[in-house]
């Protein structure tokens, strides 16, 4: 603890902070534009002067930036003196010499940090009146909008895409007032944390393009906390809403999980949602054509279909919540309810439960991950499976260079010095995977192999940190230094990381992975092991399921189905064509509950129209074991609704059914799956409130009220009421800090943008003032023995005639549903098929763009030919889930002809 | 205790015989009647003659067109945040290479619509506007038949371009000063 003087008032404050953290934090409002609280300060913006006086008999002081002063004991510094008024608002006045007039035409406006700084400077009348500089705007790609002039020269934009996501194609041109910010021409952003440039940049340059086609200001907005659906890390996101489609998805600050950043995936992948594929009402088939079916009636025809003694059977969703999945296990019962995956992916996704469960070494968080200073990643494609955590990683890449400026006692906060010492140095960092992949430019060493390759190195790295493993037969030497020389730099490392995963569907990989963690606890580190898993609620889902669809298929086959219910799930796109058939045809009737059209909901008979995460409430739990609570972001005027309140109504008596409310299904949920308790204290129940007050989803600034749907109806009808949680979608409600699982929207008295998440946290940067949301289910059994596993695999030997083909993973276009989003869909690559040259050349392929044909179950596939070198002799890579290999279960072996 | 000064005594008095007389009475009635045959009238024969108006009148509301003929209002809700009775919502739109004929600005309101039922013709949106797109005419709000008739869209309310329709433009314009919307 510091003792620190602010106007003469003495604070105490924690070590190791900065003057402008400390006052920000103590709830000062002090202005600033260069400090981020995860990009820290340099000083550039000049931004945050403040007095800063030598002793107490100092009267005159100096000028000296919040940001670079240490909050050391002593430190006496005034905000409110007129010499720093009047500096600070100075500086804005020069920085605004340039600034265009056009807050009504920028979509910053209204929740723009330059205007808030602006009005806190006290800044506010223009004196220059000449002509401004103008600069020429760049096209960015999909995703985001450049509008140059209205730059401030902040850097942070840079810092952010360079130096924290470790972006190429954004720099900064040209000098003094004539500084442009952009790529060096014309074209798409190529870094996939691109998006958070928008919230980075405190003034309008970047901004969301794909708000832009449905452009709403953020106090018009109906919000929701929610949780993404784009992968299995569960980053928190705020999803919003306006005449029933949703216009964007900001980052919602979780210390534990995401922080302040998402993926390009999660950020502009929610298109989908308004999609005119959506299923809208209830569907029947009638000759071969879906028709409109009342509610009430298809309730009553689908449950007499499902009458005594008739054969009825589930499966379950990956993506939908536990409570949906919940609920069709209890509407079919326990032994006919499948989880919709394949049994090799229930299977590993089984397997890694187990190992949170029961393993005794840490699953860091999204955020703890950053912490650690070694990592070794064994067989995923991190940057394309799972997104932020490779933004983690490359944050955990600077921890043991970065040692060096601690040891210089440069704090953490001094980004500059640090940036100045370390340079573009990262520490150890391995990487073993089936080809080239974008982590590769700061690993240390990387290693390119099949899987059970992948795994014998993972192998023999944990048989180099404990002897006592048995070694791996037939090394050959590449591997056998370079697993010493990655056994070694764990072993040097303070807190090493190993990170693993489903997605080359490999269970050797998964275990390798678990022995080099399990080796190194028994050395005594603090050792951390994270597996990502396919999608938003695999893990959730798999706690729900005994058996998985292969299973399903085998038991149609013996004896055929009356009723097969599906639960958001295009059999399609996970099991392969020949697999669905098989099950759809053996099943008399099909029930679907669904949200977008897709290749499964043209061979049903009814379709109910299913929520997706905009629609519905729910929890799910991410690839950490951490449930979290997603809300509803509105009722949309269709008849969309939660599937676990379509499935709710058709367990119960017809006569008198209506959907229980949520918390009623969470608790019968936790009463049935008691390892599932805490997921009731994800958030708080329905009958919560402050005071007597809701929480609101939309600000007070709400406009429009009675207006919006006067068009549809002039009488203004009661707006809906949530029974399901303690929000109202409104502005009625609590307007101070809500609940953290709660908090729709970032607003405090003169903080309109996104930056007001400081008075959200405690101290800024750091926890929600109620703890970050979210609970995890599972700990580690510290004091467990590790239970090494011990089937090494052999090395694999290419064929001469069949290759092995293995999934290769794409953040725009591996994920069913954001893939189908107007943005994301410009990113998504041409489909190909992947060889290395010498495997190409072999097959009498030569020329890239070539078309290759191939079998996959009987079907004749043609895609076209791109060379990929890494990529080991006898594999071949394909594009994981593009329209043109949605279908294909991984791996497969499989003849190839030009 | 008298609150005002204005306050009438009610007057009980018992009533005399004259006035207990039925015709006194009427004809004291007929007299007011008679008196205001010669006043002077306080009706005016609406709609072929109209009432002068104040200037600052506030009527139904006008989006405005710059000189060039383009649309003023660039969607930035501030009208709508403004608006106490919030009966103003839009949505706005990009303007695309080659429609700067039609809008003032890089975003235009696709969609601008007031609930003339809640407008309280407070004259705040006026006052809200950066852009002197909106501004409350000399119009008042005309009668209709159904409700939904009082659902003012873009188009009942986008003034006539004064280049192509000087005269109408002319007329919706009123006699507001011309400074007051901006147009010079
Ligand atoms: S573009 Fe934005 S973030 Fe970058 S320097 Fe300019 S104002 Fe700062
Ligand atoms: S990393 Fe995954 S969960 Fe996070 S924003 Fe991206 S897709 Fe969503
Ligand atoms: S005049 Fe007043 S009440 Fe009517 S739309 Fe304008 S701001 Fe709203
Ligand atoms: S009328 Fe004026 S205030 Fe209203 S949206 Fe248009 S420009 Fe903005
Ligand atoms: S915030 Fe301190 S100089 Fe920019």
């Amino acid at each position: 603890m510091a003792k620190v003087f602010i106007d003469d008032i003495e604070y105490e404050v924690p070590d190791g902070k900065n003057m402008l953290e400390v006052c920000l934090s103590l709830g000062f409002d002090l202005t600033y534009f260069c400090w981020h609280p995860a990009l820290h300060s340099i000083g550039a913006c000049r931004q945050c002067g403040v007095i800063n006086y030598k002793d107490e008999n100092d009267k005159r002081g100096r000028i000296t930036m919040a940001c670079m002063l240490p909050a050391s004991n002593g430190t006496r510094i005034s905000i409110e003196a007129k010499a720093a008024h009047d500096f600070r608002a100075g500086n804005i006045e020069s920085l605004m010499l340039n600034h265009p007039h056009d807050c009504p035409v920028c979509d910053e406006g209204g929740e723009c940090h330059l205007q808030d700084m602006t009005l806190m400077s006290g800044h506010n009348y223009r004196r220059y009146r000449f002509k401004k500089r103008t600069h020429t705007n760049q096209y960015l790609g999909p995703f985001l909008n450049h509008e140059m002039n209205r730059c401030i020269q902040c850097y942070r934009c840079v810092r952010f895409y360079k130096d924290y996501a470790g972006g190429k194609d954004l720099d900064v041109f040209a000098a003094h007032d004539d500084i442009y910010f952009g790529r060096s021409e014309d074209g798409v952003l190529e870094n996939e944390f691109s998006g958070n440039l928008v919230e980075v940049c405190p003034t309008g340059v970047f901004t969301d393009k794909t708000l832009k086609q449905h452009y709403t200001r953020k106090w018009d907005l109906t919000s929701a906390p929610s949780v993404c659906h784009g992968c299995s890390l569960g980053c928190n996101i705020l999803a919003s809403q306006r005449y029933g489609t949703i216009r964007r998805i900001l980052t919602r600050y979780n210390g534990d999980v995401n922080g302040y950043f998402l993926c390009d995936r999660g950020r502009f992948g929610y298109e989908y949602t308004n999609s005119k594929k959506r299923i809208i009402k209830a569907l029947k088939r009638v000759s071969g054509t879906y028709q409109p079916i009342e509610n009430g009636n298809a309730f009553e025809e689908v449950k007499a279909l499902m009458g005594e003694g008739k054969k009825v059977i589930g499966i379950g969703s990956p993506r939908a919540s536990l409570e949906s999945n919940f609920l069709l296990k209890e509407l079919v019962g326990e032994n006919n309810f499948y989880g919709g995956i394949s049994n090799t992916e229930g299977n590993l996704i089984k397997q890694v439960i187990d190992i949170l469960k029961k393993g005794k070494v840490k699953t860091p968080s999204l955020a703890e991950a950053k912490g650690y200073d070694a990592v070794f990643i064994v067989g995923e494609d991190v940057t394309n499976t799972a997104p932020m955590l490779a933004l983690s990683l490359r944050q955990a890449a600077k921890n043991k260079p970065n040692e060096e400026a601690f040891a210089i006692r440069i704090p953490l906060w001094n980004d500059v010095a640090i940036r100045e010492i370390v340079q573009e140095r990262t520490g150890p960092f391995f990487i073993a995977t089936v080809h080239h992949t974008k982590l590769d430019e700061i690993s240390s060493g990387s290693f390119y192999g099949h899987p059970d390759n992948i795994a014998r190195l993972g192998h023999a790295v944990a048989q180099k940190i404990n002897n006592n493993l048995p070694s791996v037969p037939d090394a050959d030497r590449e591997s056998a230094s370079l697993s010493s020389s990655i056994a070694e730099a764990l072993l040097a490392a303070k807190k090493p990381l190993i990170v693993s995963g489903t997605s080359l569907f490999s269970k050797n990989v998964i275990e390798a992975a678990a022995n080099v963690a399990y080796a190194l606890k028994e050395q005594g580190k603090d050792v951390g092991l994270i597996y990502t898993v396919p999608e938003a609620n695999s893990v959730g889902m798999t706690l729900l399921s005994e058996n998985f669809v292969d299973d399903a298929i085998a038991r149609v086959e013996k004896e055929r189905a009356d009723v097969l219910l599906i639960l958001e799930n295009d059999l399609y796109q996970r099991i392969g064509k020949k697999d669905s058939e098989a099950i759809l045809k053996r099943c008399n009737q099909v029930v679907a509950f669904e949200n977008l059209e897709n290749e499964t909901t043209n061979s049903c008979d009814y379709l109910f129209p299913a929520g997706t995460f905009a629609e519905s409430t729910g929890t799910i739990v991410n690839n950490e074991g951490r449930a979290q609570r997603f809300y509803q972001v509105h009722i949309p005027r269709n008849e969309v609704r939660s599937s676990w309140k379509w499935l709710d109504i058709l367990r119960q008596d017809l006569q008198t059914a209506e959907a229980k409310d949520f918390d009623a299904i969470v608790d019968e949920l936790i009463q049935k799956n008691p390892e599932l308790q805490k997921i009731k204290e994800t958030a708080p129940t329905a009958d919560f409130r402050i005071g007597t007050q809701k929480i609101p989803r939309s600000p007070h600034r709400f406009s429009g009220r009675t207006s919006m749907i006067a068009n549809i109806n002039v009488s203004e009808p009661k707006p809906p009421v949530d029974n399901d949680s303690p929000m109202s979608f409104t502005m009625e409600g609590y307007h101070g800090i809500q609940p953290s699982p709660d908090t729709a929207f970032y607003w405090s008295p003169a903080w309109n943008s996104v930056q007001a998440i400081n008075k959200y946290q405690i101290e800024v940067g750091g926890p929600l003032h109620d703890g970050n949301p979210g609970k995890r289910l599972f700990e580690p059994d510290e004091n467990r023995q590790a239970k090494y596993f011990n089937d090494i695999p052999s090395s694999f030997h290419p064929s001469n005639d069949e290759l092995l083909v293995l999934p290769l993973y794409h953040i725009y276009g591996s994920e069913e549903l954001t893939a189908l989003s107007h943005a994301v869909k410009e990113r998504i690559p041409q489909a190909y098929i992947a060889l290395n040259e010498n495997e190409a050349r072999r097959k009498g392929l030569n020329a890239e763009g070539g078309k290759v044909e191939f079998y996959y179950q009987d079907k004749k596939w043609e895609l076209s030919l791109k060379i990929d070198n890494s990529l080991p002799d006898g594999i071949a890579g394909l594009p994981k889930g593009l329209n043109e290999t949605s279908g294909i279960g991984y791996p497969f072996r499989t003849k190839i002809n030009s | 205790m008298q609150l005002t000064q204005r306050a009438k005594h009610v007057d009980r008095h018992p009533m005399t015989w004259i006035e207990r007389l039925y015709f006194w009475n009427i004809l004291k009635g007929m007299l007011i009647t008679l008196r205001h045959l010669f006043k002077r009238k306080a009706t005016i024969n609406f709609p072929e003659q109209k009432r002068s108006f104040s200037s600052v009148f506030r009527g139904l509301h006008v989006l405005n067109r710059d000189e060039e003929g383009r649309e003023r209002c660039t969607a930035c809700g501030l009208c709508a945040v403004a608006c106490p009775a919030e009966a103003i919502t839009m949505e706005a739109a990009e303007r695309l290479p080659g429609e700067e004929q039609l809008y003032r600005e890089e975003k235009y309101a696709a969609k601008y619509e007031i609930n003339m039922l809640r407008c309280i013709f407070c004259g705040l949106c006026e006052e809200a506007c950066p852009k002197d797109a909106i501004y409350l005419s000399q119009t008042f709000a005309p009668s209709n038949y159904s409700r939904k008739g009082f659902i003012y869209k873009k188009d009942d309310m986008l003034i006539p371009n004064p280049l192509t329709e000087p005269e109408t433009y002319k007329k919706a314009l009123g006699e507001r000063p011309a400074k007051m919307i901006g147009n010079q």
